[in-house]
């Protein structure tokens, strides 16, 4: 990868830039968290024409490492008013690989009196603002339909639906999957659509017909760690094959995708359930992964070559892993939505106290149609029980609510698509799980506090991807899972913050961890193939934390000080059952975390 | 004694086939601690990563059971 293309949103053109030294290395999230901090002004509106929304392909995109061909998309977040990086599957990856780009920097803004809707096409050597506005305002199944018809190429596709085009801070970006038969790859959290939507953009299209797969300058190096470590992922229990010598299940994540987390944490008493009141929910087997394989079996069954219902799905080409799956509806057997996740699973059901899984998935559909972060939506959602609007476990009305997102006039509509904090703030709830604006996902802090201490302290609000402890905390980390009370849960939640930053500039899928962890030959594999990729040898802590000073000083610009890096007050308030914990990380603790940034 | 299992994710087959999923069922154990069961229900240690003993997760496969304990096991899992 060597050019960034660098398109002008308030005059239309683009220009085609060669590479500065400085981003030689830097790809996915250290390429996008590196041109904000360089270009965006942290004051700036994140809506308006000095916000930029930068797009970059991980470092190894393209490539045949294995499940290499992630993608991170960036700007100034809407919900959080800080630093953003999103990242997804999909296409578009490995597309702009092929094309030899190492970022797409979208800036400017067309007026704001336009009425007009645009989409960005980006071929070998070629780029077009095209006016579509015939692309704005339907849902999203429909429009990547729309778009592979009018390109027969099957490019990549992301972009942004009807709330990003409304500019509703709960937006995510859209990816096409694999297949463009669903909107679903989502780079979903911290309101990117909505910027997307200020700049008058529905679609960014990438085309690699005439592409070439980008080639490794240490080729032997490469080759020997891609080779051992596809061994290593397909080896383990986590990331591995589907089954096993004697045909049965074997590896968890083909089989149950990531939403296997369901029943292990409503097990250990730290499943977030009717908006964070206790620690287990009494259906949670009903919507967890282990169902969700139940119900693709039993359609298979019966519906035999029609049965659309898959696990072992891959969520981008070359992915070995494959957590993403097919829900097929039961009566049919037709596919309903694709994937479900465990976030998903949970924001809509055990956190709204739905079990039937029917719901949770049509819910899911809904979002990726709208253009909406379902983790957003679901806390969202909450609020509304909170508030008693609606009672917690009633599907049908939660369904309802969310629907009135199409509708451009109406009110509640408009809230469902906020997020979290504006809705639960009209509608007078104090108890709204958010940091630094952003809604917590399906773990709850007081009982797994390593996982609160990132949610408090990263840079992007809270996210569990940020810094994923869970792995040390419940996990385990070669065969053994520590014991959470002898961890030093600052150290632990930077250590791994650092090197998620790095894993998300690599272009390799976080779940590569579970196996890298465990498994050092896994380990020296991606390192092998990243430093012969680079043919340098780059040091994973150093480069991870480079990124996070980034965006440190960007957020520290923006206005955000240590009291931004703190939980909501009830969790340090209402003890959570069954093991009736607060969150008992100090304030000290949690500063220690970025001490020296 | 006996004890009340559940199994998940790619342990489940070593369940009875009319245990619904989430439910404990009924183990007549014969022996006495943690690997002593997992040993019984026929799979490895390697394989019982995450193991629950009454609500708590516990690493001590070695410690023992009492009559009438509920065990939760899980192979290695994750994702997010």
């Amino acid at each position: 990868m060597s050019k960034i293309l660098r398109i002008n949103m308030s005059d239309l053109g683009h220009k085609w830039e060669t590479l500065p030294k400085k981003y030689e290395t830097l790809a996915g999230r250290a390429f996008t968290s590196a041109v904000i901090h360089n270009e965006v002004d942290p004051t700036c509106h994140p809506l308006r024409e000095k916000n930029k929304f930068i797009i970059s392909p991980g470092l190894l995109a393209g490539t045949m490492a294995p499940s290499s061909g992630r993608l991170s998309v960036g700007g100034k977040s809407p919900l959080t008013g800080g630093i953003k990086e999103a990242n997804a599957g999909g296409l578009t990856a490995t597309r702009l690989g092929y094309l030899g780009l190492q970022g797409v920097i979208i800036e400017g803004a067309p007026p704001v009196e336009t009425k007009d809707w645009y989409s960005i096409y980006i071929g070998k050597d070629k780029c077009e603002v095209k006016k579509t506005s015939d692309y704005a305002g339907i849902g999203l199944y429909e429009l990547i339909g729309k778009i592979w018809k009018d390109y027969p190429s099957k490019p990549g596709i992301i972009g942004c639906g009807i709330a990003g085009q409304r500019l509703h801070k709960g937006a995510g970006v859209f990816g096409n999957n694999v297949e463009n038969t669903d909107p679903g790859r989502y780079a979903g959290r911290g309101g990117l659509g909505a910027v997307l939507g200020s700049k008058r953009i529905i679609a960014i299209i990438s085309d690699a017909s005439d592409g070439s797969r980008p080639e490794a300058k240490d080729k032997d190096r490469f080759e020997k760690g891609r080779k051992a470590f596809k061994k290593a992922l397909d080896n383990h229990a986590l990331t591995g094959r589907l089954n096993n010598e004697k045909g049965e299940p074997y590896g968890a994540l083909k089989n149950y995708g990531t939403n296997v987390l369901q029943n292990i944490l409503n097990e250990a008493g730290a499943l977030p359930t009717r908006g964070f009141r206790t620690g287990r929910f009494e259906d949670a087997a009903k919507i967890s992964g282990e169902a969700v394989h139940d119900l693709i079996d039993k359609t298979r069954k019966r519906f035999g070559d029609k049965a659309e219902g898959k696990y072992g799905h891959a969520c981008h080409p070359g992915c070995v892993i494959a957590c993403s799956n097919v829900v097929p509806y039961e009566k049919t057997g037709k596919a309903q939505v694709s994937p479900l996740e465990y976030e998903t699973a949970w924001a809509f059901g055990t956190n709204l106290g739905i079990g039937v899984l029917h719901d949770v998935a049509e819910m899911n559909r809904i979002c990726n149609d709208l253009g909406l972060d379902t983790i957003e939506a679901g806390n969202a959602i909450a609020m509304f029980m909170e508030s008693g609007l609606i009672d917690f476990g009633d599907g049908p009305a939660a369904i309802e609510l969310l629907m009135k997102g199409y509708h451009p006039e109406s009110a509640k509509g408009a809230l469902v698509c906020s997020g979290a904090l504006t809705a639960g703030e009209t509608l007078g709830v104090s108890r709204i799980p958010v940091v630094k604006g952003q809604a917590l996902p399906a773990y709850d802090p007081r009982p797994i506090r390593g996982i609160g201490v990132t949610y408090a302290t990263t840079t992007m609000g809270a996210d569990h991807t940020a810094g994923y402890t869970i792995a040390a905390e419940i996990v385990g980390i070669k065969g053994t899972v520590t014991d959470p009370k002898a961890i030093d849960k600052a150290e632990l939640s930077r250590t791994f913050q650092a090197t998620t930053a790095y894993i998300d500039s690599t272009g390799y899928c976080l779940f590569i961890a579970f196996c890298v962890l465990d498994d050092d030959s896994g380990f020296g594999g991606m390192l092998d193939t990243v430093n012969g990729f680079l043919g340098k040898d780059i040091d994973v802590g150093e480069y991870g934390m480079a990124i996070l000073k980034n965006e440190r000083a960007f957020n520290k610009g923006a206005g955000f000080t240590a009291k931004d890096d703190r939980l909501p007050e009830f969790f340090y308030t209402e003890p959570f059952p069954p093991h009736n914990v607060v969150f008992e990380v100090s304030d000290e603790e949690l500063d220690a975390v970025y001490k020296d940034m | 004694m006996k004890v009340f299992v559940k199994l998940y994710a790619t342990l489940r087959k070593l369940a009875p086939p009319d245990n619904e999923l989430g439910e404990f069922f009924e183990v007549e154990f014969n022996g006495a601690t943690i690997s002593d069961l997992i040993e019984q229900l026929g799979f490895t240690q390697e394989q019982a990563r995450i193991v629950f003993v009454n609500d708590n997760q516990t690493s001590d496969l070695l410690s023992a059971l009492r009559n009438g304990d509920r065990v939760v096991m899980f192979p290695p899992v994750g994702g997010g």
